[in-house]
């Protein structure tokens, strides 16, 4: 008993000191002037200071944004909060969203200000997914959706498999865009690759796929041959390409895409299996009529337009 | 249009071919392919008119390349093939727009790349440019090529219309009298009340014995 | 698309290996040749795509300002060193293949001057373009500035060219490219739209905003006259709008806000911008070095 109260009281004695250490040690170390600036629509900064800041005149202090560094943004106005916490307000206004720089002369401090990149890709694929949504909004993919969204088990089993090779084909695409024919100037070759890289990856899934599991070649082997002649599958290498994205966002909109597709698809079967037993106008059979409930689906996916949790 | 300066060939003849391609095959209203452009691009005729046109260069230009080079694919790898023949061609076709015709090429530029992947094109070298001689699948790809631009100038012409009052500029009407169908929901209604109004063509010319529109689409993809 | 079903028997007796490289060898070779006719039409057309966006840019700059046949145009190319924090500017008449080049710290302090060549090899030395300004002389005035500018729109990027006169006053603004909806956000390209920037002054662009409201009638057809007259003309018909709605926000398409603002803000920040950057470089452009 005493002794586990011994090993208790040594160990504790332990965690202070190197608490304390460690206390002084960061205390030694040179706290960064600037811990965390956030912009505040419409007008306002709003800095925490790591190091005390003695002149807090608008001299002092520069705001640019990231795309025009040169140009600075007029600071109307500093003021201390009680919280410690700095507010500057600005002539101009600010969006969160942007890129912006936050220098101060007296100490030297730089500090970048742009939204968390997680945020930012989460938007990307909520974007694809939801707001542009491949299907309903840019009405591409249109061909395959039409004929597999008839039934449910169809949809989900493509939805899954176009979302798998989108997502390889996109990466790869980016990376032979990126390093081979942007260096090299053979952009005009984009089509061409972008397309024998689908055609090749649909080749390499359906062989190894019928090697490594025949009930799920059997399943989703039909889909694959589909996917070759899926607007999607080109269009968003190509739209990564004239954006210039990088391999994140690249990511993002391919994983988003598949999202969409998929499910639009799945939304689509229910909708049909429905309209199959439905009193259908002889003329509106079969095509028509799946037209028509895909334009009801777009009216809904028009309520997504503007949306933005990270406003 | 006429067959008269060509020798018939074995295949049906050239003025069957391009009717064929126009209206009993029409490859939007009656075989449903290539449907994405059919309702992005069709906002407008002019549009429609552009895409429509290079839809069909590329198509008699794939149709013909294929035809002459048809023994020499491998059946294996045909589908690649043609792909890339399509891809070629697409590209030139896309190369020449943006030199001299920028401003086109600015609206249906995104558009004009995606023609690779366009269904209608391959299901047709698949059927038919790799199987039949030279001739006629010229004339097989001018058909079809006509049909995609028919139905593209029809629908944009429709949505136009209704959308925005006005037919390839010219405005017709003093306002927009339902801005819905230029939006994309709108597109997909107007495909949908067109397609079933030439299904109702259809059954009336043939007493009611019609067939319904092909597949679903899935099986030409 | 018919899925492509096995070959019926292999042509000829090979093995498979056999089969495989006879297999490649025909997709490589479709490629090769693919690739070769692709090489031709590029360099065939590139320099026709280079003189074709070149001769259209002037032809909108030349429309924009009302230049007459005897003004000339001087180009001034903006870059940005993000590795020496630097701003570069390359000036040169329209055509001429060497001009000025200042060089300002981001401070506005300016780092140095030299005679340079114009063509190319901006992104060798890690240069970023932040657009182009076009100064127009008619004679020896200033007929006025038309820069470029860029902003993220609904789907895509959309430039455009704001027109200044010597005042700095708002003359036009053009959209050069976009790929907004049509029927939406591409009527952010109309000139009605457009014509709503016009006639404002430099203080008023400093602090444009958008509005949900509807455009009043009157200003609506007012603005579909203003392509068709000379621009004394519309002042004198509709001076009296023109003062009424120059102080208003612009007024956003029915269902494109999102465009409308885009471009607004894009065209106010452009302003803004040149201005400043304006005021450090045309004192040093005037003398020749």
């Amino acid at each position: 008993m005493a002794r586990r109260m011994r090993a208790r009281a040594a160990a504790g004695a332990l965690a202070a000191a190197v608490a304390a250490l460690w206390a002084g040690g960061a205390a030694a170390a040179a706290a960064p002037v600037i811990e965390n600036a956030r912009m505040l629509a419409p007008h306002h900064v709003l800095v925490q200071l790591g190091q005390p800041v003695a002149d807090l005149s608008p001299g002092n202090f520069r705001v640019t944004e990231a795309l025009a560094p040169d140009v600075a943004m007029e600071v109307t106005e500093v003021t201390v909060r009680p919280d410690g916490k700095l507010w500057l307000t600005l002539a101009q206004t600010v969006s969160p969203q942007n890129h912006y720089r936050l220098e101060i002369h007296r100490p030297r401090a730089v500090r970048e200000v742009k939204p968390a990149a997680w945020a930012l890709l989460l938007s990307v694929v909520l974007s694809a997914s939801l707001i542009n949504n491949f299907v309903f909004t840019r009405y591409l993919g249109l061909c395959v959706f039409f004929g597999v969204s008839k039934r449910q088990d169809t949809s989900i089993g493509m939805g899954i498999t176009f979302t798998v090779v989108m997502v390889a084909s996109a990466m790869l695409s980016w990376a032979i865009y990126t390093y081979v024919l942007s260096p090299l100037d053979l952009r005009f070759l984009q089509v061409l690759v972008f397309i024998g890289i689908v055609a090749f990856l649909v080749q390499l899934v359906d062989t190894v796929l019928k090697k490594l599991n025949r009930l799920l070649h059997q399943k989703f082997g039909i889909y694959l041959m589909l996917i070759t002649t899926n607007c999607i599958i080109l269009a968003v290498p190509l739209l990564n390409a004239s954006a210039n994205a990088g391999p994140w966002e690249a990511l993002a909109l391919a994983v988003g895409s598949g999202a969409g597709f998929a499910i639009a698809l799945f939304l689509m079967s229910c909708a049909r299996e429905k309209a199959e037993l439905a009193r259908v106008p002889k003329s509106f059979e079969g095509l028509p009529i799946a037209f028509a409930l895909t334009g009801l689906f777009a009216l809904a996916f028009m309520g997504f337009a503007g949306l933005n949790p990270f406003r | 249009m006429s067959t008269a300066a060509v020798p018939r060939p074995p295949a049906p003849g050239a003025g069957r071919l391009l009717l064929n391609g126009i209206f009993a095959e029409n490859p939007v209203f009656r075989l449903a392919l290539s449907l994405c452009p059919a309702v992005a691009v069709t906002t407008t005729v002019m549009n429609g008119l552009i895409l429509g046109v290079a839809v069909l260069v590329v198509q008699v230009l794939s149709s013909v390349s294929v035809a002459l080079v048809r023994r020499s694919i491998h059946p294996r790898v045909r589908i690649p093939v043609y792909t890339i023949i399509i891809a070629v061609w697409v590209s030139c076709i896309d190369m020449v727009l943006a030199a001299f015709f920028p401003t086109l090429y600015a609206q249906v530029g995104l558009y004009v790349k995606l023609i690779v992947a366009f269904a209608i094109i391959i299901s047709r070298l698949e059927l038919f440019a790799s199987k039949q001689p030279l001739v006629p699948t010229f004339f097989d790809g001018l058909g079809m090529g006509l049909g995609f631009l028919f139905a593209l100038v029809v629908i944009g012409a429709f949505r136009e219309l209704l959308g925005g009052g006005a037919i390839a500029g010219h405005a017709l009407l003093p306002h927009k009298p339902l801005l819905f169908f230029i939006l994309p929901a709108g597109g997909f209604f107007s495909i949908a009340l067109l397609m079933a109004f030439f299904n109702l063509v259809e059954r009336r010319l043939s007493g009611g014995a019609a067939r319904r529109p092909g597949g679903g689409g899935g099986a030409h993809g | 698309m018919n899925r492509p079903t096995a070959a019926p028997a292999p042509r000829g007796e090979g093995r498979p290996l056999g089969e495989i490289l006879r297999i490649a060898g025909s997709v490589t070779l479709y490629c090769a040749l693919g690739g070769a006719i692709l090489g031709a039409t590029y360099v065939a057309t590139n320099r026709y795509q280079e003189v074709a966006r070149a001769a259209s840019e002037h032809r909108s700059i030349a429309q924009l300002l009302r230049l007459g046949p005897d003004a000339s145009v001087v180009e001034i190319r903006q870059y940005l060193d993000p590795a020496r924090d630097q701003v570069v500017y390359r000036a040169a008449p329209r055509g001429a293949e060497t001009g000025t080049e200042l060089t300002f710290a981001l401070s506005g302090q300016l780092l140095g001057r030299a005679r340079a060549g114009l063509r190319g090899g901006e992104a060798e030395e890690g240069l970023k373009p932040l657009g182009r300004i076009f100064v127009a002389m008619q004679g020896d005035s200033t007929a006025g500035f038309v820069i470029e500018g860029e902003t993220r729109g609904y789907k895509n990027v959309v430039r455009f060219f704001v027109a200044l006169d010597a005042a700095f006053d708002i003359l036009g603004v053009r959209v050069i490219e976009h790929e907004e909806d049509p029927g939406l956000g591409a009527e952010i390209a109309t000139p009605w739209f457009q014509g709503q920037y016009f006639g404002r002054t430099a203080e008023g662009a400093s602090t444009l905003d958008v509005t949900k409201d509807p455009m009043p009638e009157d200003w609506r057809a007012a603005l579909l006259e203003l392509q068709r007259l000379p621009p004394a003309q519309w002042r004198s018909r509709y001076g009296g709008l023109l003062e009424r709605e120059s102080v208003q926000p612009v007024y956003a398409v029915t269902g494109a806000t999102i465009s409308s603002r885009a471009l607004t803000m894009g065209v106010r920040s452009t302003v803004n911008r040149f201005r400043y950057r304006w005021s450090l470089v045309s004192p040093l452009l005037g003398e020749k070095p």
